[in-house]
């Protein structure tokens, strides 16, 4: 059976980084790429340090790529920056930088990624989405709002890509204890978990079950979906 | 590179699009042969299939290009209208990544 290729942005810490240890485990190739160092150490793992958001360092990463491998069977586009401020007090550089990585970076990562991809037999576009859209948390405008053109994109992209038989779907994890969320006051997040069906704090696990269902070549006819953790719809 | 190189760059991508047709669907392997638009033959995700083949050529040739364009679904001023406009636009590219 062929090397499965995978590629998951912002996989230096986090999510991104228990994903790329999970694909690793399971035998895949995995490309990760973050603006820091990486500290994953394995013969499957290639890592390269850009910005996602840079237009000529994400085509630098695939005209690299396209050296060393023939095919990618999935991107994962999970690297992306919050900020929690009330909407009035937010900068416009904050706005910018937001925008830029969780929307710029995934329009780059899915268009370059578009002629690798479209030689996998099963190929798969994931997005990070985030609960903060359905449940429109105050203090978060800007990066509900990022995420809300994600995930636009997801279900546009879905349409186009379906063309090449790439399915394109979105993940929206209900609050999990990484980096993303340690400037959360408690009371906020315990009224977020509060608002969920299952009232529980997410796990990686919870993101990786839904990945691999995503992944599975029995989910062909799955695209341009957005599925939220927790029972938030 | 010159223009005759990617011509035949252009051609070798119309060849590999032919590979995946039936007989009565074949795209001319030809300098007048409209790609894009009135008259194309290609659909605007064949059209996007065929620049990627495109691109992957050149990177062969170590040469970095993207051929998105702003203009591209344009029926008028599409740089993807046929082969000789795209011959040009190519051009035009190459010459700026010198």
């Amino acid at each position: 059976m062929a090397v499965k290729n995978i590629l998951i942005t912002g996989s230096s810490r986090g999510l991104g980084k228990e994903l790329a240890e999970h694909f690793l485990r399971n035998d895949y190739q995995v490309i990760g790429c973050s603006r820091s160092a990486s500290e994953i150490e394995h013969s499957n793992y290639l890592h390269y340090q850009i910005d996602v958001s840079s237009p000529d360092q994400v085509s630098n990463l695939f005209f690299d790529l396209r050296k060393k491998i023939k095919h990618l069977d999935a991107v994962i586009n999970n690297a992306g920056v919050a900020s929690m401020n009330a909407f009035a007090l937010t900068p416009v550089k904050t706005f910018q930088k937001i925008f830029d990585v969780n929307v710029q970076g995934t329009f780059l990562f899915c268009q370059k990624a578009l002629g690798l991809l479209k030689k996998s037999p099963h190929p798969r576009i994931i997005n990070m989405t985030t609960v903060a859209v359905p449940l429109q948390l105050e203090g978060e405008s800007i990066y509900a709002a990022s995420k809300s053109a994600v995930e636009t994109l997801t279900r546009i992209i879905a349409k186009e890509f379906g063309y090449f038989g790439i399915t394109c779907n979105a993940i929206g994890p209900s609050p999990i204890e990484t980096s993303l969320i340690k400037g959360v006051p408690k009371e906020k997040i315990d009224q977020i978990v509060g608002r969920q069906a299952i009232q529980k704090m997410a796990t990686p696990a919870d993101v990786i079950n839904l990945v691999d269902f995503y992944l599975s070549p029995e989910s062909s006819m799955i695209s341009g979906q957005v599925i939220y953790l927790g029972g938030i719809s | 590179m010159d223009k005759l190189e990617i011509q035949r760059t252009i051609f070798d991508a119309i060849e590999m699009v032919n590979n995946l047709r039936e007989e009565d669907g074949q795209i001319p392997v030809s300098e007048q042969t409209d790609l894009y638009g009135n008259n194309g033959n290609l659909d605007s995700m064949g059209l996007v299939s065929f620049l990627i083949d495109i691109e992957e050529s050149l990177q062969d040739r170590d040469i970095q290009i993207s051929l998105s364009d702003e203009r591209a679904m344009s029926q008028t001023k599409s740089p993807f209208r046929n082969v000789q406009t795209l011959t040009d636009y190519i051009a035009t590219l190459v010459n700026e990544t010198k």
